[in-house]
């Protein structure tokens, strides 16, 4: 069953394309990452899915249910979008019971899911007094208020410490074991690997990658890192190596050579057969981080749309309403 | 709707808004209350272009209405309050971004829109009614004061009653127009600072400055169809044209605002 379909889904500002003819299909069940750089268009697509801006061409459909009627799906999809937003002088408490009222829900909803953000205690503070941290525990309880079958959010572990990080990542993994679909955006690479499931990876508004996590995993290679003990050594150790059949890069002051980390004590005696004494010799196996900037091309996505608009002059009227403002 | 005029009657119910609409109003009317007395009993000639509306005479205040005839004066101040409250509820939906958790989890935008003004409609009238027990209260202590007569005054209960209920539904009308004016201003400004200084440049600057060039025009602009409308009417502007000029001014402005609404992307 697909819970989240777009296709060739279109959102322009002015010159600029936000989110450029995107054709997704989320499966439902389980942790789904989204990822990208600053501006890769994430959060226009989470506002447009949840009916908060109109896409300028394309569709898309959330449960089923055309994103062009978002009333039909809204009572069964939660969501945190960009920072948490709450009236500032209420307590926690209040500012969850009034949109408790608004889904027409009872009070008891709201202790519940304040008990599951760790929140029941200090709910009847006002929310100016509250950490980042803790407004993003109250965005995740708001999120969670109707119960829902689709969660969407946008940086939920923004602003908390490793702890509160960890703990997260094990509440995103219990909602979804509870038969939940749970979409995180998040620039946070290493939680995106260890929390989710299926991943998707868009930069400047397109699609890069949908898959399995273990997919995109899958495109990592291994390598080994050396360094002769005497750096004058370097370029005898590159002939060494090459003619032991290895392909040698240059790297900063040391060498890189892929191969997987098993062939490392093979290196090593290449490098003593030569005369060469290492001072470093390291297996390293490239992470999802190493993936998506190959992938991504290393670019901030705000810089390039910056130099796009520079190249382009008309662009630079036209600022990125929603990216801008996190 | 009646989801969302609970929902936001819950953010509406903190401690800040109930003391500081309130208490503004209470303040400014007791202030107002005692200005028109000082100014009749001392002779003091008000000039009715004067901001803040027309004050009632000698004759006015020691007439029959004379216990709630000096609410009409201070209706422009305290509707200038309630544009304040309106557009500071209104707008800080979007300050603080809460507007797309509201829309997120009612869809439908006009029933967001309708709860909203029902719910400040509801604050509007206490609001009201704070104003005539205090206008009702302190005008015949404040005669007393100032040496004005009051045996001229309504006195029958029926009669009083009868004033009293109508001077408050005159300027709970009017405070509920000045209101949407607020709340589309600040709707469309998506600030409540922006949407304060119009409502407050519009009444002391604006239609004054239409009244010296067109005196005829000034009559039927809102600041004065509304001061017209919470005094039960004027010379220049009787009550039913007021109560016809202001449902009129509130239809547009409740229409811009649900277009505006309906319309536009929520980037906030």
């Amino acid at each position: 069953m697909t819970v989240i379909r777009t296709t060739a889904l279109t959102r322009r500002f002015g010159a600029l394309t936000a989110v450029d003819h995107l054709s997704l299909d989320l499966p439902a069940g389980g942790v789904i990452g989204l990822v990208g750089p600053n501006g890769a268009g994430k959060s226009t697509l989470i506002r447009m899915l949840l009916g908060l801006i109109r896409p300028s061409d394309g569709t898309a459909e959330v449960l089923g249910y055309p994103i062009t009627h978002p009333a039909r799906y809204a009572a069964r999809v939660g969501a945190l979008i960009e920072s948490p937003a709450f009236a500032p002088n209420l307590t926690a408490h209040a500012n969850l019971l009034s949109l408790a009222h608004l889904r027409g829900l009872d009070a008891g909803r709201v202790e519940a899911v304040l008990e599951i953000v760790g929140l029941l205690g200090r709910d009847l503070e006002p929310v100016r007094t509250f950490s980042l941290g803790m407004k993003q525990r109250l965005g995740i309880a708001a999120a969670l208020l109707p119960d829902p079958e689709l969660l969407l959010l946008d940086e939920p572990t923004n602003g908390l410490d490793p702890a509160g990080i960890a703990e997260i990542r094990v509440l995103l993994r219990t909602l979804a074991t509870q038969g939940r679909t749970v979409v995180v955006a998040s620039h946070l690479l290493t939680e995106i690997e260890a929390a989710c499931d299926y991943v998707v990876v868009i930069t400047l508004g397109q699609l890069l990658f949908a898959g399995p996590m273990v997919e995109l995993l899958a495109r990592t290679s291994e390598h080994i890192d050396v360094s002769p003990e005497n750096p004058e050594d370097s370029g005898r150790l590159h002939d060494a190596l090459t003619t032991a059949g290895w392909v040698v890069a240059d790297d900063g002051p040391g060498l890189r050579l892929e191969a997987p980390a098993d062939q490392a004590p093979a290196v090593n005696r290449a490098a003593t057969a030569a005369g060469i004494t290492l001072s470093l010799l390291i297996a390293r196996q490239e992470t999802l981080e190493d993936v998506f900037l190959r992938l991504t091309g290393s670019a901030d996505g705000d810089l390039s749309r910056q130099r796009a608009a520079q190249a382009h002059p008309t662009m630079s009227r036209q600022a990125h309403p929603v990216e801008e403002t996190r | 709707m009646l989801r969302a005029t609970r929902s936001e009657l819950t953010r509406l119910n903190h401690r800040s808004f109930r003391l500081g609409w309130l208490g503004l109003t209470t303040l400014l009317t007791a202030m107002f209350t005692m200005v028109v007395f000082k100014a009749a009993s001392g002779g003091t000639p008000i000039p009715t272009s004067a901001p803040g509306g027309s004050f009632p005479s000698l004759a006015e205040l020691t007439g029959p209405h004379g216990q709630v005839v000096g609410l009409g004066a201070a209706a422009t101040i305290l509707g200038v309050v309630t544009l304040a409250y309106w557009a500071i509820a209104t707008a800080s939906d979007y300050s603080t971004g809460l507007i797309r958790l509201l829309v997120q989890a009612e869809p439908h935008r006009l029933r967001l829109l309708a709860g909203k003004v029902f719910a400040l409609t509801c604050w509007t009238a206490v609001a009201a009614t704070v104003a005539t027990v205090v206008s009702v209260a302190l005008s015949p202590l404040i005669a007393r004061a100032t040496d004005l007569s009051t045996s001229g005054w309504t006195s029958a209960p029926g009669d009083v009653v009868a004033m009293i209920a109508s001077t408050w539904l005159n300027t709970f009308l009017a405070l509920v127009v000045w209101g949407v004016i607020g709340l589309v201003i600040a709707l469309l400004t998506r600030s409540s600072a922006v949407a304060i200084s119009v409502g407050v440049g519009y009444v002391l600057v604006i239609e004054g400055a239409v009244r010296l060039v067109a005196s005829d025009l000034a009559d039927k602009l809102p600041g004065a169809t509304l001061t017209a409308l919470a005094g039960g009417g004027t010379d220049t502007l009787g009550y039913r044209a007021a109560i016809g000029l202001g449902l009129t001014y509130a239809t547009i402005g409740l229409g811009a605002a649900a277009l505006a609404l309906v319309r536009r992307d929520i980037t906030e």
